[in-house]
């Protein structure tokens, strides 16, 4: 997904003199050849997030996109006031391109960790918030969105779905139909499901859009009343759009990020197994919760 | 009228419209009124009928708390009414405490409110300008007690790097730094060591304060405006309970008469 962000971005800054990029010291590499040629409107900031979110919406105030690519918790967390001010309050738009999802940096402890960045700007109204899980799906939302005039959250994972869905900005996507249930699904965790439900009788509802959230998916896909989120986000980050999503009862079981100071290290995987988000510990939990009376 | 009087009628003028709308920060709207006038009589290059003017100055006011001095700066100049500055602080006022741009169709430059925004911002509409080879210089009005801030060094450092010679940076420094901590004395030379051209001026000053923003360096530059908090008014100078209240309508008679004797 990086390879793809790093293509689409350099046609965005090469095509349109109106656009800039600020590396928070990540990058640097990648962007190599942008940073020799457009020096004006292609820079290394180094390290300090909220200045650099100033900055950024002082040049989008100017009329210049700005782009921003940093590690999430830096960017969604250090620097909420400026996105919140100085972004939304002042009504102007940018892109803000993260690596470090959830807990991609798996060894590098909790400062690093970031599954709370969706809950985090669900509380700033206006703001775009995507979850791509492959390279096609960053494609396909980077270019609707990142010339918009509105501020964008790009959440790149570094564990991609094998599982490519053309997707569509602000719309969920049925993969499966089922009666006993509907999966409402994010980001990379849709592999996971899919393999868990292969003999299961679920529907699989996949989003990639965050914010604006598909009320109108959700609610004309859940017919039974059972509805399973599965996500690598805190746990309660849809809560409030689930309960605007349904005028009627529904019962729910979330599989998520528990609420918790994460102190592990180790790879990836040993956290999902830890979390409970294998193949297996997914499948037991939807096929207890769609079986139970 | 002359700049003395226009002052002082001002100052009344910011007094009637607090007194109004229940609510002000007087001693910080007082100390930057000359700053403010300045800017919009000569300081920059503006004209409010040409905004769109790719050449045309900007300004960004950091210390939000000046809001209503800016305001009634802008009425005088013509460029909102007058008589909109009794709306202040009302539910669907334009005008209120601190400043949202969404209401001004680009006469205000950048919303305010928290602390430590509007410089890092300005330093990213001095780099659009440079991008765009637009020529606007954009100016920026800081309090001192602003600088603590960390944001706001964070930005210095970004324009003496990009050597942003299009940004002035304005600190109304009414001395606020003095009644928080001892580190942020010394803020001529701090800001120096940083990169920037320092200017120092007696902030009350219109001749010195225009010359100042009309200066050029080949870096960016930095106004201190040594100020008094509440200047103009005895009252306001000697008690500091008027950072944040408003004058009732009985108070107001004698506060009047204390600025037309300053």
């Amino acid at each position: 997904m990086r390879k793809a962000m790093q293509e689409k971005l350099s046609e965005l800054i090469v095509s349109n003199p109106m656009t800039s990029l600020f590396l928070i010291d990540i990058g640097v590499w990648a962007f190599r050849d942008l940073l020799r040629d457009y020096p004006d409107r292609v820079k290394n900031i180094g390290i300090f997030e909220p200045g650099t979110i100033s900055v950024a919406a002082g040049l989008s105030m100017s009329g210049i996109t700005p782009t921003v690519y940093g590690i999430s918790p830096f960017i969604v967390q250090r620097s909420l006031e400026q996105l919140k001010l100085d972004f939304i309050y002042q009504k102007t738009g940018g892109n803000f391109i993260t690596t470090g999802a959830s807990y991609d940096f798996s060894t590098l402890g909790y400062s690093h960790y970031c599954p709370e960045d969706i809950m985090t700007l669900k509380t700033l109204p206006g703001f775009e918030i995507l979850t791509p899980a492959t390279p096609d799906q960053f494609t396909s939302l980077f270019k609707f969105c990142a010339e918009n005039g509105r501020p964008s959250y790009f959440r790149m994972t570094d564990h991609c779905n094998k599982t490519e869905v053309d997707v569509e900005f602000g719309k969920a996507k049925l993969i499966k139909r089922g009666c006993k249930g509907t999966v409402a699904v994010w980001a990379e965790m849709l592999d996971t499901v899919i393999k868990a439900c292969s003999d299961i009788d679920v529907n699989i509802l996949y989003y990639t859009t965050a914010a604006p959230f598909d009320y109108a998916a959700i609610n004309e896909t859940v017919k039974n009343n059972k509805l399973i989120l599965c996500h690598p986000f805190y746990e309660g980050t849809f809560s409030d759009d689930i309960q605007k999503a349904f005028e009627r009862s529904v019962e729910i079981c979330e599989i998520g990020v528990p609420r918790e100071v994460l102190r592990s290290y180790g790879t990836k995987s040993d956290k999902d197994v830890s979390l409970g988000f294998t193949i297996d510990a997914v499948r037991e939990k939807i096929q207890n919760f769609v079986n139970a009376k | 009228m002359n700049e003395t009087n226009i002052m002082k009628s001002l100052r009344k003028e910011i007094l009637r419209i607090s007194s109004i709308g229940h609510d002000g920060n007087l001693q910080s709207c007082f100390s930057s009124v000359e700053i403010l006038w300045s800017l919009y009589n000569g300081g920059m290059n503006y004209n409010a009928a040409n905004r769109k003017n790719p050449k045309h100055d900007r300004f960004v006011l950091s210390k939000g708390q000046s809001n209503l001095a800016l305001m009634t700066v802008l009425a005088n100049c013509g460029y909102i009414k007058k008589k909109e500055l009794n709306t202040f602080c009302k539910p669907d006022s334009r005008i209120s405490m601190q400043a949202d741009r969404t209401k001004f169709d680009d006469l205000i430059e950048c919303s305010a409110g928290s602390l430590g925004h509007g410089l890092p911002i300005a330093v990213g509409m001095a780099m659009a300008a440079k991008i765009k080879g637009s020529g606007e210089h954009i100016y920026v009005l800081a309090g001192d007690g602003e600088m603590n801030e960390g944001t706001m060094w964070e930005a210095m450092i970004l324009a003496c790097s990009e050597n942003l010679d299009n940004l002035t940076l304005i600190i109304d420094d009414n001395s606020s730094i003095s009644n928080m901590i001892k580190n942020g004395l010394n803020l001529p030379q701090k800001i120096e060591s940083f990169g920037f051209a320092v200017e120092n001026v007696n902030g009350h000053d219109i001749e010195e304060i225009k010359n100042a923003l009309h200066k050029r360096n080949d870096k960016p530059t930095a106004i201190i405006a040594k100020t008094v908090r509440g200047y103009g008014c005895k009252t306001l100078m000697e008690d500091n309970s008027w950072f944040h209240r408003s004058p009732t309508e009985d108070e107001l008679p004698q506060l009047y008469k204390e600025v037309d004797e300053f």
